[in-house]
């Protein structure tokens, strides 16, 4: 088994006359968590996008687990997207299923299992996530916090072997924040799963990352273990660790500033 | 290469023991779980797993295990690991699981399904009541001091509702002018009273077909999109969140529609009423060989001012029922996307209901009142 899971060479990225990625480069090892850090707009999302084929490269190549997915189509697309996993934003669980039907849908349409294993399947996924309590309702009687969770357990419905994850801790309290930590740890050490989180989370980043890559304005600034990238002395990555407010670093002035308040009159 | 998966049983009757070798994914648990759920332990019994030569087992067949462990626990046999390998030991220990799973809840029976909707329709009687009222008062306030904002969002609305359904609206009331008079041409000729086309297309354009195939049309194209666009923002916490602001969702997002919807419908109606009765002119004139003047003679003199009256204040209330049942069934979502296509639908349906018991209602009130 190739030890590559991801594979991005390249890759520019533009939404008409935008360009939101500029020749990002990124490689994802099996058994590693990879997170992938920046401000707002930077292109996180995007990346992602790119990395699970639902968006096209203009430039570049995206090689995951080993095949060009822009390359494939119909089954063989199908049957690599199935050995990956993705957890969006907002969940985006099917409102017109319960949380148990949404965690059931991959394992009904890509197994042949019975629907009595499908039924424990789907109670041991939700287990993993806390979520047992909540597997007959439908995700708009839970919070958002919960369908993020019962998102995750569709996610994994079809044990992939790569995770995206977009921003899986936002909106979650501390504590289910750190068991979700803690699940993506068990999930890399106990089967070699690749993941790739987006996260802000930098308590969370911490704990899991065994590498972070740092985007800005679409190109990769670092790449490398937490303490190495922290180390840096570019400005944008010692902002971004220290909370430095952006217009701070850019040294906008105030109105107070500019109206030449405090100055000679 | 990985190994297939294998598996022996081997022991006496209540003693067995299954050992299974390779790798379990969930291309292969359908096989082993036919094997496994044949031998389940009765009363009494016991199968022993012997798992040590198990190189990968995934969650499917974690979850045939557990689903075996259930089952024969439920008969009073017994089922135990022997011994596992590491890969079997990881897979198992990922996972935790509950001795009872929680039961669904029971699928609502007819009774109580029936007993629901009884209790609902007082609650919706007056849902729609409250709306109505609220639209009605917010409306009042609007026009008392209107305000461009406002203004411009009626307008805006207006453009929508009315200016973009006038080519659609305009030829199928030609269509169903056309249609009429073909008709009734037919049955008249017979009598040599063919002149009488214009009467019958006039009166029944004017006052039923004009004002009735414009409501369904308005109800159709923009009906449901009121339903579907307030369902969609309400979904979406877009409502909760002009009401923090401190903005009257009634008055922000009913009183356009409502207002543009009211002054549109009617004047659509008046363009239907025209391009009907120029239909039934087109037959006239060329099928039944009537002159364009006699034909337009016997159409005016057959005309009242209360037949287009009857017609506007029909189109009226179509319009006002219409915007009122769209934005009942838009506030009314709760839930997600699949309710909203619901709600969308509801709304027209209803809207058309509505639509054709109000005509029924008027047309008997009017013949016999005016």
């Amino acid at each position: 088994m190739a030890s590559v899971a991801l594979e991005v060479r390249g890759l520019v990225a533009r939404y008409g006359e935008r360009t939101i990625l500029d020749g990002v480069d990124l490689t994802v090892h099996r058994h590693e968590i990879r997170v992938i850090l920046g401000g707002s707009g930077c292109g996180k999302s995007t990346l992602l996008k790119h990395c699970i084929g639902l968006n096209l490269p203009a430039a570049g190549t995206v090689r995951l687990l080993g095949a060009a997915l822009e390359q494939l189509e119909g089954p063989a697309r199908d049957a690599l997207l199935i050995r990956t996993g993705v957890l969006f934003q907002n969940g985006a669980l099917l409102g017109s299923l319960t949380v148990g039907e949404n965690v059931a849908l991959p394992l009904q349409e890509h197994t042949s299992l019975p629907a009595e294993l499908i039924a424990e399947l789907v109670r041991l996924k939700l287990a993993q996530v806390e979520m047992s309590h909540a597997e007959h309702l439908l995700p708009s009687e839970i919070s958002g916090g919960m369908r993020k969770r019962a998102a995750l357990a569709r996610a994994m419905a079809l044990d992939p072997e790569i995770l995206f994850c977009d921003e899986p801790s936002a909106g979650l309290d501390p504590l289910t924040s750190a068991e979700l930590d803690a699940l993506l740890l068990r999930l890399r050490d106990r089967f070699g799963m690749a993941i790739v989180v987006v996260t802000h989370e930098l308590a969370s980043i911490e704990i899991i990352s065994d590498r972070v890559t740092m985007l800005a304005a679409g190109k990769v600034l670092a790449d490398g273990p937490l303490a190495e990238v922290r180390a840096s002395s570019l400005p944008e990555i010692q902002a971004f660790f220290r909370r430095i407010a952006a217009g701070e670093m850019r040294r906008e002035p105030s109105a107070w500033e500019l109206l030449g308040g405090g100055g000679e009159s | 290469m990985a190994r297939e998966l294998d598996w022996q049983v081997s022991g006496d009757e209540g003693r067995r023991t299954l050992a299974v070798a390779g790798v379990v994914d969930r291309a292969h648990t359908p096989r082993l779980a036919e094997q496994l759920l044949a031998l389940l332990p009765g009363h009494g019994a016991r199968l022993t797993l012997d798992l040590s030569q198990v190189e990968a087992l995934d969650g499917s067949a974690v979850a045939l295990l557990v689903h075996a462990w259930r089952e024969s626990t439920r008969s009073g046999g017994q089922l135990v690991i022997g011994a596992a390998s590491e890969a079997a030991r990881r897979s198992l220990t990922l996972y935790r699981t509950r001795e009872d799973p929680p039961a669904p809840p029971p699928p609502p029976g007819f009774l109580e399904g029936l007993g629901d909707l009884a209790l609902s329709l007082p609650v919706a009687a007056r849902d729609l009541a409250q709306l109505a009222a609220d639209t009605t008062f917010a409306l009042g306030r609007a026009l008392g001091r209107p305000t461009r904002r406002r203004l411009g969002a009626a307008i805006e609305q207006a453009y929508h509702i009315g200016y973009r359904a006038l080519p659609i609206v305009a030829l199928i009331c030609f269509l169903v002018g056309l249609t009429l008079a073909f008709q009734s041409a037919y049955q008249l000729q017979q009598f040599g009273a063919a002149i009488f086309v214009a009467n019958l297309t006039a009166i029944s354009v004017i006052r039923e077909m004009g004002p009735l195939m414009t409501a369904i049309l308005v109800a159709g194209r923009s009906g449901s999109a009121i339903a579907a666009e307030v369902a969609t923002m309400k979904v979406a916490e877009e409502v909760d969140a002009l009401q923090v602001m401190g903005l009257d969702a009634i008055e922000y997002l009913a009183v356009p529609r409502l207002l543009a919807i009211l002054v549109t419908v009617p004047v659509l109606t008046v363009g239907a009423d025209l391009v009907g009765v120029l239909g039934g002119f087109i037959v006239g004139t060329f099928y039944l060989d009537i002159s364009p003047i006699a034909y337009l003679n016997q159409t005016l003199d057959s005309l009242g001012p209360k037949d287009l009256l009857t017609g506007l204040t029909k189109s009226v209330v179509f319009a006002w029922g219409i915007g009122l049942i769209g934005l009942y069934y838009g506030f009314r979502v709760r839930g997600g996307a699949a309710e909203v296509g619901r709600m969308t639908t509801a709304s027209v349906v209803a809207a058309i209901f509505f639509i054709i018991v109000a005509d029924c209602l008027f047309s008997v009130l009017f013949y016999i009142v005016l």
